[in-house]
C-alpha cells in the first residue's frame, strides 16, 4: 500500500562508518533543506539590526516576542522562563519548519515519520524529570509523585496515576503531532490517487480543487500543531520547575 | 467471518465511535470560549490560548482511536 512507504526512508547515499549506518537517505535531505532555509531566511531578514527597524526586522521581532511572551512568561513566568527560552523556541521553530517543508513536492516530511517525533518526545521528557531532580533532590522528585492535599489512604490510587501521566505526556505529545501531520499526507494522496485510480479527467476537475484546499489545510494544521508542542512542552516543564506540592 | 474482514469492519467502527467524543467536547469548550469573549473582550487573548490547548487535548483523544484504526488495517 503506498500509505505505508513514508514509513520506509529510501537510501540515497550509503555511508557506514565502524558499522553503523549513517547513510543519507530522503529524512536526510528533507531536515537538512528545511534547517538551511529556515536559518537562512530568518539571519537574512535580522542581518544588520538598526534602532529603528525595517520590516524584515520587526517580522523577527515579532516571531521572537511572540514565542517569549505568550509561551514561555505565560506559561513557566519571568524569572525561570529566562533560562528556558532557547529549548522552547528551538522546539517551536523545528517543529514548524520540518512540518511546513513538505509541502513542496517530492520533499519527505520529518515531522510525519515516528522516530522524528519521538526523539523530540523522549528530549521533553528527559528535560522534566532531570529538572525536577536537579530543583528539588531525590527526595523531592519521589514527593513530587505523592501531593500533599491528597488523604494518606488516597495514595494508593493517585501515585500510579501519576507515575502514568508522566510517562504519558510526553507519548501524548508524540502521537498528536505525529497523526496530524499523517492524516494531512493520507488525505492528499488519497484524493490524488482518486484520479490514478479511476483513469479518467473527470475526477479531477472535482479532486484537483480539493487537493489545494487540503493543502492549505495542512499549512494551517502545521502551524497550530508547532504551537500547541511549544506550549504543551513550556507547561510539562513550568509544572517541574516551580513545585507547588 | 473472516479475520481479515472482522478488522476492516472494526476498524472503521472504531474511528466512527471514537469521534463522537471529542466532537462534542470540541464543540462545548469553543461556545463557552465565545461566550467568555463576548462577556469581557479585553481577556480575549487569554482566553483564546487557554482554549487552544484545550482543543489539542480533546484532539488528541480522536487521534488515539485514528492510531487504533490504522493498526487494525495494516497490523491485524
Amino acid at each position: 500500500m503506498e500509505i505505508l512507504e513514508h514509513f520506509y526512508v529510501k537510501v540515497i547515499v550509503p555511508i557506514e562508518v565502524f558499522g553503523i549506518d549513517i547513510s543519507i537517505t530522503n529524512l536526510t535531505v528533507a531536515l537538512i533543506s528545511a534547517a538551511v532555509l529556515f536559518l537562512a531566511f530568518f539571519v537574512l531578514l535580522a542581518l544588520r539590526p538598526k534602532i529603528i527597524p525595517g520590516k524584515g526586522q520587526v517580522a523577527i521581532e515579532m516571531l521572537v516576542n511572540f514565542i517569549k511572551r505568550n509561551i514561555v512568561y505565560n506559561m513557566i513566568g519571568k524569572k525561570e522562563g529566562d533560562r528556558w527560552f532557547p529549548l522552547i523556541g528551538g522546539i517551536f521553530i523545528f517543529v514548524l519548519s520540518c512540518s511546513l517543508i513538505g509541502i513542496i513536492p517530492g520533499l519527505y516530511t520529518p515531522t510525519a515519520n515516528p522516530i522524528v517525533n519521538i526523539t523530540l518526545a523522549a528530549v521533553v521528557f528527559l528535560t522534566v524529570q532531570i529538572s525536577c531532580i536537579v530543583k528539588t533532590g531525590i527526595r523531592g522528585f519521589i514527593r513530587s509523585f505523592a501531593p500533599k492535599a491528597v488523604p494518606s489512604w488516597m495514595y494508593v490510587i493517585v501515585v500510579p496515576i501519576e507515575i502514568i501521566s508522566a510517562i504519558a505526556k510526553p507519548f501524548s505529545l508524540f502521537v498528536r503531532l505525529t497523526a496530524n501531520m499523517l492524516a494531512g499526507l493520507t488525505i492528499i494522496y488519497v484524493i490524488l490517487g482518486l484520479i490514478l485510480y479511476f483513469e479518467s479527467y473527470l475526477i479531477a476537475v472535482v479532486a484537483y480543487p480539493f487537493a489545494i484546499v487540503m493543502t492549505l489545510f495542512k499549512i494551517f494544521v502545521a502551524v497550530i500543531q508547532a504551537y500547541i508542542f511549544a506550549v504543551l512542552s513550556a507547561l510539562y516543564i513550568g509544572e517541574a520547575v516551580k513545585p507547588k506540592h | 467471518m473472516d479475520p481479515k474482514a472482522a478488522a476492516l469492519m472494526a476498524a472503521g467502527l472504531c474511528m466512527g465511535i471514537g469521534a463522537i467524543g471529542p466532537a462534542i467536547a470540541i464543540g462545548s469548550l469553543v461556545g463557552k470560549a465565545l461566550e467568555g469573549i463576548a462577556r469581557q473582550p479585553e481577556a480575549s487573548n487569554q482566553i483564546q490560548t487557554a482554549m487552544f490547548i484545550g482543543i489539542a487535548f480533546a484532539e488528541a483523544i480522536a487521534l488515539y482511536a485514528l492510531v487504533v484504526a490504522f493498526l487494525l488495517i495494516f497490523v491485524a
